[in-house]
């Protein structure tokens, strides 16, 4: 298992300092070489989406590559959870919204019509910025969209199990599993809702600010699970924390009034910004 | 404003707080407590021998042997009020013996045609008996004693013809005039007219207390065949017999003040004053009250329209309308209230369905039952094969168009109340808005919905004005289906009120149908809330 270390501010600007973990996880791990990128999962070209009149995002295309963590940074507003919530349509919930362009999963365009969003939604996993479990038990709670694929019996009682597993909840809960989901800690709650999502056996996870509920404790055990779970799983992540982008992401897009600015390898966007806008935001004089 | 002035005004605002609570629950307190003190009554009193023989004779309950022992102990101290009052009245019942002379008169005739007899002994006979009747009826006829006397000393004087007549039917006179002399003798004739008013309402009164006598043929109406079955009931009916109440006028043109004077000072110095201080100090010893617990009372059929007997088939029908209409309101106002809040977005449409609801939810109750009359009753159920009249089914329906708005609004809000993370985790997880709604979001209203549940079960059950032309029977049988009317707590409280003057003889029934009423309520709001509260325990997760 990758060990989380503490990270070490290391000084980069005069005005405020933005840590840089000095031994990243990521930084074992062999680079996913740049120059051979596999086929995108996720790729959106020129992709906008209109909240009524306003956009909530603008002319974003970028791509996004299986088994790995894409981070999504920027200021408030800017547009990253709107983007988010476009890859499983969850802003289809918000009345009046409006898509232009193309945000393609796996070949297919989210937004055409006649795609079955059952189907993309279980593709597609989500977690939210507060653990939001049902008010069930901690078995319903991972067995909910299984059921829903019609998984009974003695299969759902694995998959439940393989579930928390891959949460690192299992050695907590298993004798708990009748137990509602609402007494477990923050920490264990959304790690219960990691395991919800991993239950649909999802090809892509997406996280609107995991951690932003949670103590830093509970945080260092999310990201570690999110480090464990990217040889499987392809994440994008929403984070208004730059040290956790810079510490669990491999790739990081940097969004700013609904516009794309920059994207790339989390190292060298973190590092040598090409843009100004960028720099300017991850040394904290902006945003 | 200033600190002492603020904390002065946060004090004031503690008070009135405090005070307003206080309010509530004293006039809760004043509300429930009497009728639930007055209305226990009908359940825990002091049962009187009565109440033990009506209980055999008409349920079949209680040792038979002990019950007739404990009726003939009782009967043995009764016997000797029976005898004064015998005593007395046939001084005074001179109706009886007017006839019985008169017929002895005819029946003599009759008997003297039918004997082989000359002409002329017949007609003398025939006259003699028509002057001995004659003169007797004279003695029966006269309020003055001295001149009743005189009449029967002049029959009592024609020796002669006693023993000419010995042997015959008209002999009997010379006897009824020895008895009536002797009555002369006792009582004064002046008062008769008095005396035979005041008798009447002394037998009355006996009868109300006791019940009739033994000797007496049974009455056919099952109230009159027992006296006093409840202690606090015998005491009323023995204030009747020992006080007579009258109206006199005090003063010229005001109105007349009621005055209570003791009955025994009316017949003072008859025979029957006697009763009075029998009556009063035997009372226990005939009527052997003792405390009784009758649970029965909320399962037993009533007898004489809510004299005797209990709640149970009211009971029985007040809970089968009001399931009834909960189960048809609870899925429709679910329902609704779900497409408001999950599917409809705030339309034209939305907001006419949002005003139709309050605009019902304001409607008269009265209004309610008169539609019931008119759709279901009259119009529906012919449609649907059954006979036209009042059912439980046309009850229910229209208890349940009366509860929908409160349903919907409650079921409303607590869609509504369901955090919105919930659905989104439903819906993210792959689940469809329907599937997302049924295992999610209702589950999470549930509370809520109870809440409106509760709230329209107690109105549903309270209510008397849509029953009364769609579901309600004063008296009838037990219903066997739900195309038959039924009693119901509220129908039979308000008919018990309206209808004769039951409430008056039967208080302790009235007060125990209202008291059950609130029971009911309250045992099922009590299941409703602990229902509630398990389930919103169960989403806190504890």
């Amino acid at each position: 298992m990758l060990m989380m270390e503490e990270p070490v501010k290391t000084k980069t600007t005069t005005h405020t300092p933005v840590p840089i973990p000095q031994a990243t996880p990521q930084s074992a791990v062999p680079h996913s070489a740049p120059k051979e990128l596999p086929a995108p999962i996720i790729r959106s070209e020129g992709f906008c989406l209109y909240y009524g009149k306003k956009a909530g995002v603008k002319d974003i295309s970028m791509d996004i590559f299986p088994r790995s963590v894409t981070a999504i940074i920027g200021p408030s507003g800017c547009g990253k959870s709107t983007f988010l919530r476009s890859i499983n349509r969850m802003n289809d919930l918000v009345p009046d919204t409006r898509a232009e362009g193309v945000l393609a999963v796996n070949g297919v365009n989210v937004y055409d019509r006649r795609i079955n969003l059952v189907n993309l939604r279980q593709q597609v996993g989500m977690v939210f910025q507060k653990p939001n479990p049902f008010p069930k038990s901690i078995y319903e709670n991972v067995a909910y969209g299984a059921r829903l694929l019609g998984v009974r019996g003695d299969t759902l009682d694995e998959l439940v199990e393989n579930s928390l597993r891959h949460a690192a909840l299992w050695d907590e809960v298993k004798d708990t599993l009748g137990k509602s989901a609402l007494a477990l800690s923050g920490g264990q709650q959304q790690r219960l809702c990691i395991a919800r999502s991993l239950a649909t056996k999802p090809q892509v996870l997406l996280m609107d600010e995991p951690c932003s509920a949670l103590d830093p404790i509970a945080t260092g055990r999310i990201e570690e699970l999110i480090i464990g779970l990217k040889n499987e799983y392809t994440m994008v992540i929403v984070t208004h924390n730059m040290q956790q982008a810079a510490r669990v992401s491999d790739r990081t897009a940097f969004f700013c009034m609904g516009d794309l600015i920059e994207c790339g390898l989390t190292k060298t966007l973190f590092t040598t910004p090409t843009i100004k806008q960028t720099e300017d935001y991850i040394t904290g004089r902006f945003g | 404003m200033n600190i002492p002035w603020r904390m002065r005004a946060n004090s004031v605002f503690t008070v009135v707080a405090l005070l307003s609570v206080l309010l509530i629950v004293a006039s809760l307190l004043v509300i429930l407590l009497p009728i639930l003190w007055r209305g226990g009554s009908a359940v825990v009193f002091r049962g009187t021998v009565e109440f033990r023989r009506m209980q055999l004779e008409q349920f079949q309950r209680g040792d038979t042997a002990a019950v007739r022992a404990e009726v003939e102990r009782a009967a043995g101290v009764r016997r000797h009020a029976y005898e004064i009052i015998d005593r007395f009245s046939a001084g005074l019942d001179t109706a009886g013996l007017e006839t019985k002379a008169r017929q002895l008169h005819r029946e003599f005739g009759a008997q003297l045609r039918n004997r082989n007899l000359d002409d002329d002994d017949i007609f003398d006979l025939r006259e003699l008996s028509g002057e001995l009747r004659d003169e007797f009826l004279a003695a029966l006829e006269s309020s003055d004693n001295a001149e009743a006397l005189g009449h029967l000393e002049t029959i009592l004087s024609r020796t002669d013809d006693e023993r000419r007549l010995h042997g015959t039917l008209a002999a009997a006179f010379f006897d009824m005039a020895r008895e009536y002399r002797d009555v002369v003798g006792r009582v004064d004739l002046s008062h008769r007219e008095e005396y035979l008013d005041s008798l009447q309402q002394v037998k009355e009164a006996m009868q109300n207390l006791l019940g009739p006598q033994s000797s007496e043929r049974l009455p056919a109406i099952v109230m009159e065949q027992y006296g006093a079955t409840r202690w606090d009931q015998a005491q009323q009916h023995l204030d009747h017999l020992l006080w007579s109440e009258t109206w006199v006028a005090v003063v010229p043109g005001q109105p007349l003040v009621k005055t209570r004077a003791p009955m025994e000072e009316r017949f003072a110095g008859t025979e029957l004053a006697e009763l009075f201080p029998y009556v009063r100090d035997n009372a226990e010893a005939m009527l052997r009250p003792e405390w009784t617990f009758y649970w029965r009372y909320f399962l037993d059929d009533s007898m004489s329209g809510h004299y005797f007997g209990g709640v149970g088939p009211e009971i029985l029908g007040t809970l089968m309308v009001t399931v009834l209409a909960i189960l048809l309101a609870l899925p429709v106002g679910v329902i609704t209230a779900a497409y408001v809040v999950e599917y409809g977005r705030e339309t034209v449409m939305i907001k006419a369905l949002r005003m139709c609801v309050n605009t019902l939810a304001g409607v008269p109750s009265i209004v309610f039952g008169l539609f019931g009359l008119a759709f279901f009753v009259i119009y529906l159920q012919p449609k649907l094969g059954l006979p036209q009249g009042s059912s439980i089914l046309a009850g229910g329906l229209t208890l349940s168009l009366l509860v929908l708005p409160v349903i919907i609004r409650a079921s409303e809000e607590a869609i509504r109340s369901v955090p919105p993370s919930y659905k989104e985790a439903a819906l993210a997880l792959g689940a469809s808005r329907f599937r997302c709604f049924v295992t999610v979001t209702l589950p999470a209203a549930m509370p809520g919905i109870l809440t409106g549940l509760i709230l329209s079960m107690s109105r549903a059950a309270g209510e008397t004005a849509p029953i009364l032309f769609t579901a309600g029977v004063a008296m009838g049988p037990i219903p066997t289906s739900i195309a038959q009317p039924t009693r119901t707590l509220a129908y039979s409280s308000y008919d018990m009120a309206v209808g004769d003057k039951m409430a008056m003889l039967a208080p302790h029934n009235q007060f125990g149908m209202v008291m059950t009423l609130v029971a009911v309520v309250l045992i099922l709001n009590i299941t409703a809330i602990i229902v509630r509260g398990r389930m919103a325990r169960k989403l806190r997760g504890r």
